[in-house]
């Protein structure tokens, strides 16, 4: 399989900005994508209505809870998990009309955790502004069996249902929110390139 | 011309092998010595008769034979089919256009009797006879893109066309050149062309999709892609790649004309009717070096352009292993005539 | 181009500028279905001259048996429009294009806002048929001067039932974008297709309301405008091609023996994209496709509306 190619359907992230013309936002951070959401606020209040929701316990163990609290006017909701984040997410969503802009910062997991959230609901993953923040870690969806391994910081990971050695791919997909993984020592059984850390 | 249905495998003892007549209509990829990569694509029209251009769906003698094997294909992994929900209208889209043409060009196998939306189609090579209400999907047995999917040799992948690209919502994928729809389900044009080397940073993708955009009803394109396989095996996806990646290491300097088979991909596109989708049908034909060498020409140019490839194209295609010894096998045929342009066998 | 040869079935005066015209194919047999808000370019051969104007199709796209279009008479016709209404009669053969669309319903909407000024209905009375069709959530805002000169009202009526609004200007009854596009819900797409401010005014309302492009379409064919007279250089045919001020750069060219290629003919699919070699006096870009700066480069052209400011320009046709 190829190797090194620079694969160009990995999503690019950016710092987030306020949208201007936006009617109302919703900002969904988790962990250190909380300082991405003071960053926001740091840059303005806007006029239009916001909602802030965030989780404190993401990946890495940091808290902005208590900054965002002294920032955010009003219509700020602190979760524990991410879960609980998502839960409430989907239970806002109906209320949300045209012009609504979406903002997340967080690990890569969170952020298409968010995209499929709000898919249904008529939001495509363009539509929102994402920041990574937090950890490089990749999911990862094993094209034998179809399982996805989350957190993988390493090129080449056990899959968690089919238990082989899989070789991260650059390969991303959206609508799985993960990135290839291809057994690794099919041609050669057994022989494992070093596995290094690469996604800290 | 009578088709004699050949009882054959793509798996397991690889009894696959082309007739004479199958050897002389092979769609040979290469007009000159040098193998550049690029877009290709000419108008899909009507061919010499008994070229795999005569129709705009080639059916041969691998017809029963390779829709078997996209059976056990499906049976053993659904998701080698795949439909976002908003492709229905594009699914009865691919069924009327099979469906038409099948039994237009190949009327001694293929009947479609239409009464009103009351369709009856018989395919007797495969033993089918149903009587459906065209879109209406409960009336048939499948959804209408798994249903025909299953009835015309090759992969079919339905784009969606909207934000100025092409998705790929839906499809049938068993006998791939190592992609896996599964994953790229949903990708726009550039995700899913995302693991092409050199050819993005040529533009060449780009300028496709702005020609695909603009393609029109009754004009389909097509184009030729090529790769080297181990084995007659359609089915080389990522998905079974555990199982027939470790055949790379089987090639040797006394079996390569028989287990390397060169792997063509006759690809045509549709603009279709109702959908405004494209149906991008990607057709497999494979043929052993050993069969290609019957006509010497063949076996010269097939020898110069795998002289002349650029190692990033060689790895690419997944050939890095075997190349070498596919060169030297090759070599005996050369002696330095001049070939001119063109595919043809002699 | 694959044309279709179509013999003139029917002509109706809907209103004193619009007239309706049905098409079946000539040799009797069906004609290809389509989707809604697909166009065809009619060809018309007048007096040494073939116009080739773009129509959207306004029946049933399931229904094979005829194709129709309406056409309004504009004030300032090249000819094109003027020829349909003088010229067109029952019994007539016309050559068509396959249809082509670029103006498509957006297939994962959740819903639909369409909204129509004048002649402009006619893309949406198509799709109205595929919404219909599959179920879809929809609104047709169709706004006219008045209900005299309004078309295919009560055909909308039986169609769209209430989720058909009008608005005539001359009962002081104004769409108000603002107030329409501030409470759609999530997954609205909006399309407009009618006069060229109505047009801006939709898509400046929904930029100014935060929405995403995407979600907003438009189709506004350009007549080729009328210009001043300038000469053409095709380098690879070597020849000159003298382009009249109501004639198109693209008609001129293929009036002088020379194939271009060709879609929309109506500035918006870039099929016809020609390279600049050389132009002595700027390009005058009419067209909805280049980019910005493609068109600040003056190095393409899309010859069915643009033109030059100067006296010659050199095509690598």
């Amino acid at each position: 399989m190829e190797r090194g190619y620079w694969i160009k359907s990995k999503p690019v992230y950016t710092s987030l900005v306020w949208h201007e013309k936006a009617t109302s936002h919703l900002v969904l951070a988790a962990g250190i994508g909380g300082m991405a959401a003071l960053k926001l606020f740091q840059q303005m209040h806007p006029a239009q209505p916001v909602t802030v929701l965030y989780a404190k316990y993401a990946q890495m163990e940091v808290d902005y809870s208590a900054t965002l609290k002294k920032i955010v006017p009003d219509n700020l909701h602190v979760f524990k998990f991410e879960e609980d984040l998502l839960t409430e997410l989907k239970s806002i969503m109906p209320h949300m009309r045209m012009g609504l802009r979406i903002y997340v910062a967080g690990s890569e997991g969170f952020i298409w955790d968010v995209a499929k959230v709000v898919k249904p609901f008529g939001v495509e993953n363009d539509h929102i502004m994402k920041e990574l923040t937090d950890t490089l870690a990749r999911s990862v969806y094993c094209v034998h069996c179809k399982a996805i391994t989350r957190n993988v910081t390493t090129n080449i990971v056990q899959c968690c249902g089919c238990e082989r050695m899989l070789f991260v791919r650059d390969h991303f997909s959206r609508n799985l929110g993960a990135y290839m993984g291809l057994m690794v020592d099919a041609e050669s059984p057994g022989e494992l390139p070093a596995i290094e850390e690469i996604y800290p | 011309m009578a088709l004699n249905f050949k009882q054959e495998t793509f798996r397991d003892d690889y009894t696959y092998k082309n007739s004479e007549e199958a050897i002389k209509r092979f769609p040979f990829p290469f007009p000159e010595d040098q193998y550049m990569y690029s877009v290709n694509i000419e108008p899909h029209t009507k061919g010499k008769p008994g070229s795999v251009y005569e129709f705009p769906f080639d059916v041969d003698e691998h017809y029963v034979a390779e829709c078997k094997d996209r059976a056990i294909t499906l049976e053993q992994d659904a998701g080698r089919y795949q439909a976002l929900p908003h492709m229905m209208d594009a699914q009865w889209d691919f069924l009327e256009l099979t469906m038409e043409s099948l039994a237009n060009d190949y009327p001694e196998h293929f009947t479609l009797t239409k009464n009103g939306s009351s369709w009856t189609w018989e395919n007797r090579p495969l033993g089918i006879h149903d009587t459906f209400t065209f879109g209406d999907s409960s009336t048939l047995p499948r959804e209408p893109l798994d249903y025909m999917g299953r009835q015309v040799q090759g992969d079919f992948v339905l784009l969606d066309q909207r934000d100025e690209t092409l998705y790929a919502d839906a499809g049938m994928v068993t006998c791939q050149a190592d992609w896996s729809l599964a994953f790229n389900v949903g990708m726009s044009w550039r995700e899913w062309h995302g693991p092409v080397p050199r050819a993005t940073e040529l533009g060449v993708m780009d300028r496709a999709l702005k020609f695909l955009l603009n393609l029109q009803l009754a004009n389909p394109v097509r184009r030729l892609n090529w790769t080297m396989t181990v084995n007659p095996r359609l089915d080389t996806s990522p998905e079974n790649y555990p199982y027939w990646g470790g055949d790379r290491n089987k090639v040797n300097a006394e079996n390569v004309s028989d287990l390397i088979h060169l792997r063509v991909e006759l690809q045509s596109l549709f603009r279709l009717p109702r959908s405004n989708a494209i149906v991008f049908s990607i057709r497999c034909y494979l043929i052993s070096l050993k069969d290609i060498a019957t006509y010497p020409r063949w076996a010269k140019r097939l020898y110069r352009v795998q002289k002349t490839m650029h190692p990033d194209l060689i790895e690419y295609k997944g050939m890095t292993k075997f190349h070498p010894l596919v060169v030297e096998w090759l070599s005996q045929f050369e002696d330095g005539a001049d070939l001119g342009i063109g595919t043809q066998p002699e | 181009m694959n044309m279709i040869d179509v013999r003139v079935a029917a002509v109706e005066q809907v209103t004193p500028l619009i007239k309706h015209f049905k098409f079946v194919k000539e040799d009797g047999s069906q004609l290809p279905p389509f989707s809604g808000g697909s166009h065809i370019v009619v060809a018309m051969d007048a007096e040494g001259r073939t116009y080739r104007n773009p129509y959207s199709l306004m029946g049933s796209p399931t229904d094979t048996d005829a194709y129709h279009i309406s056409v309004r008479r504009q004030e300032n016709s090249r000819g094109g429009s003027a020829y349909m209404h003088e010229n067109v009669r029952v019994g007539m053969t016309l050559k068509i294009t396959h249809p082509v669309n670029l103006f498509t319903l957006a297939k994962m909407a959740h819903k639909h806002v369409l909204i129509a000024g004048g002649i402009g209905i006619t893309p949406f009375m198509s799709q109205i048929e595929d919404l219909n069709r599959i179920g879809a959530d929809y609104e047709l805002h169709y706004a006219f001067r008045s209900y005299k000169q309004a078309a295919f009202v009560e055909e909308l009526q039986k169609a769209c039932g209430n989720k058909l609004h009008c608005h005539s200007d001359s009962d002081g009854h104004r769409l108000d974008m603002e107030a329409l596009l501030r409470s759609q819900p999530l997954g609205t797409h909006v399309y407009v297709c009618g006069p060229s401010p109505m047009v801006v005014a939709v898509l400046e309302t929904a930029k100014n309301l935060g929405w995403p492009d995407s979600n907003v379409h438009n189709e506004q064919f350009l007549a080729p405008p009328v210009g001043e007279t300038f000469k053409v250089q095709l380098a690879q045919s070597n020849i000159e091609v003298q382009v009249p001020a109501e004639m198109s750069m693209l008609e001129a060219i293929e009036a002088a023996g020379v194939q271009a290629d060709y879609l929309c003919r109506g500035g918006v699919c870039g099929r016809c994209e020609l390279s600049v070699l050389e132009c002595d006096g700027g390009l005058e870009h009419n067209d909805h496709f280049l980019t910005e700066s493609e068109k600040a480069s003056c190095s393409k052209i899309m010859p069915c509306v643009s033109r030059t400011k100067g006296k010659r320009l050199v095509l690598d046709l």
